[in-house]
């Protein structure tokens, strides 16, 4: 975890852009010494942030790491709370156990837990989740919106929308969501969500968003029995994307929507959610535990649910199953 | 006019814009995008148990406290009305959202609970699942398992009895 004192000092460098900062105004910010705030920024230095410091005017930052420790996803983050507390570690087993206990021990709304590789990763029905080193987002984020338990499925889609918002945002690249929130590129997946809920019979205390994105995995990094449904972004644009600007993007595109949501309620998700959607007035086959339906994906309802008509008219209504578009191999 | 997948390019587009309202007239037709406007709309959602009768829940944007009460008191299993008489003291462990029922974390793994099982407060009895939601349920009460009212995969409904627990 950042201390205060850091994070105070990488905001107030967030902040003064490419304005130099005197170390007795940091001094001054962060509420301690000038040389508490030089050993600081040393460590920074250490970490890979680069500093130009100039006599009389102060310092700033000139370059930053390619990481995604807290002070690199803090230095450029513009949110007010979603991201405001960064739990990072080298190597997690999964990023989503840990926030699941953090939650439980009462970490505020919006603490992330991020990991530069996953040993444990896992999916929908304990699928594994392949999460290399060093190349992708593995990250969870804690929410405890005040709403009815039964509401918490559409932050999955929420999710899945800022997903796309910030692939959009940093690549230029253009995602597709498949039902529920799959996000696909060139009909390959690149990102994962899956979401767990601590919650009493009424109450929700806490959402724990699991988001795996595959960022700057080589095609060779792939396992073989994924390469067919699996990319990285980049595989798909050519060149690496700086993972902590995709997270920063994340965070904001999560938060505008979360707010939004909690505002408005789920209607303008659902809009944001169609235009994305890849499977509308398309043939798919659903497969849930018990029974595979064929048929025509016809849109989400107001809770997110999926609609299908298979052949003999009769509509479904899907609230879990694996969506295969047509002509999957799978 | 235009095509529905144009017009979600246009909602795209207006989205991502600083412009607040769009308006697009052509031939007598005419589409009116306004990004914050929609903040009155009331859905309507109606929901069904086998415990509860048939009952309409207002859903409003704005959080809504007496909407929750008004939950709270429809799940609660303390009236049993339409149980038979051997169950009358048992308790009913409920789905607290439309999902799918699992008994077990994965296809292959053993069941979290079967009957006879004893079970505390916090123990994990099944999962139910809806659009990659997976919310683990907890018994809530210390007891044994008497039987299990969901098959594994099955969609259950909101208040819907999953177990039945014969209270310690």
């Amino acid at each position: 975890m950042q201390s205060e004192l850091r994070k105070k000092l990488i905001a107030a460098f967030t902040n003064s852009g490419t304005e130099y900062l005197s170390g007795q105004t940091l001094a001054d910010l962060a509420g301690c010494s000038r040389t508490a705030i030089w050993k600081h920024i040393e460590e920074l230095r250490k970490e890979g942030f680069e500093f130009e410091a100039v006599r009389k005017k102060g310092y700033r930052i000139t370059n930053t790491p390619e990481n995604i420790t807290a002070d690199e996803i803090s230095f450029g983050l513009k949110t007010k709370f979603v991201g405001s507390n960064i739990h990072y570690e080298e190597t997690l087993d999964s990023t989503q156990k840990v926030a699941y206990r953090l939650a439980y021990e009462g970490a505020p709304e919006g603490t992330i837990v991020i990991a530069e590789e996953q040993l444990a990763g896992r999916g929908r029905m304990q699928r594994k989740w392949h999460s290399p080193k060093y190349s992708g987002i593995w990250m969870s984020v804690i929410l405890r919106p005040e709403i009815p338990p039964q509401k918490a499925p559409q932050l999955t889609l929420i999710t899945a929308v800022a997903v796309v918002q910030a692939i959009q945002e940093t690549t230029g690249l253009h995602p597709q969501i498949k039902w529920p929130n799959d996000i696909l590129l060139s009909g390959k997946k690149i990102t994962g969500i899956l979401t767990e809920l601590q919650a009493e019979s009424d109450k929700i205390n806490s959402i724990i968003i699991g988001i795996g994105i595959n960022v700057n995995q080589r095609e060779e990094d792939f396992p073989e029995e994924i390469k067919q449904i699996a990319t990285s972004i980049l595989n798909e644009l050519g060149q690496p994307v700086s993972r902590a600007k995709l997270i920063q993007s994340l965070l904001k595109n999560l938060e505008k929507l979360y707010l939004l949501y909690l505002d408005k309620g789920f209607q303008p998700i659902k809009l944001l959610w169609e235009s994305y959607a890849i499977s509308i007035g398309e043939f798919i086959t659903a497969r849930t535990l018990n029974k595979t339906i064929n048929g025509r994906a016809l849109g989400i309802t107001e809770d997110g649910v999926l609609l299908m008509e298979d052949e003999a008219g009769t509509v479904h209504h899907i609230y879990s199953a694996d969506i295969d578009l047509k002509g999957d191999q799978v | 006019m235009l095509k529905v997948q144009e017009i979600r390019e246009l909602i795209k587009l207006v989205d991502q814009s600083s412009i607040e309202e769009f308006v697009y007239e052509y031939d007598g037709s005419k589409i009116k995008m306004k990004k914050t406007a929609s903040g009155s709309q009331v859905a309507t959602q109606a929901v069904t148990s086998a415990a509860v009768k048939e009952q309409s829940i207002i859903e409003q944007a704005e959080p809504a406290k007496p909407v929750q009460a008004e939950k709270t008191e429809s799940v609660k299993p303390s009236q049993p009305e339409e149980v038979k008489e051997d169950s009358a003291n048992l308790h009913k462990i409920t789905s607290p959202m439309v999902g799918t029922f699992y008994k077990s974390p994965s296809p292959d793994a053993d069941a979290y609970v079967k009957p006879g099982a004893k079970v505390t407060k916090d123990s994990i009895v099944c999962i139910v699942e809806a659009m990659k939601l997976f919310n683990e349920i907890e018994a809530e009460i210390n007891g044994e398992i008497v039987e299990v009212l969901a098959e594994d995969g099955q969609l259950v409904e909101y208040g819907q009895p999953l177990f039945l627990v014969k209270p310690e």
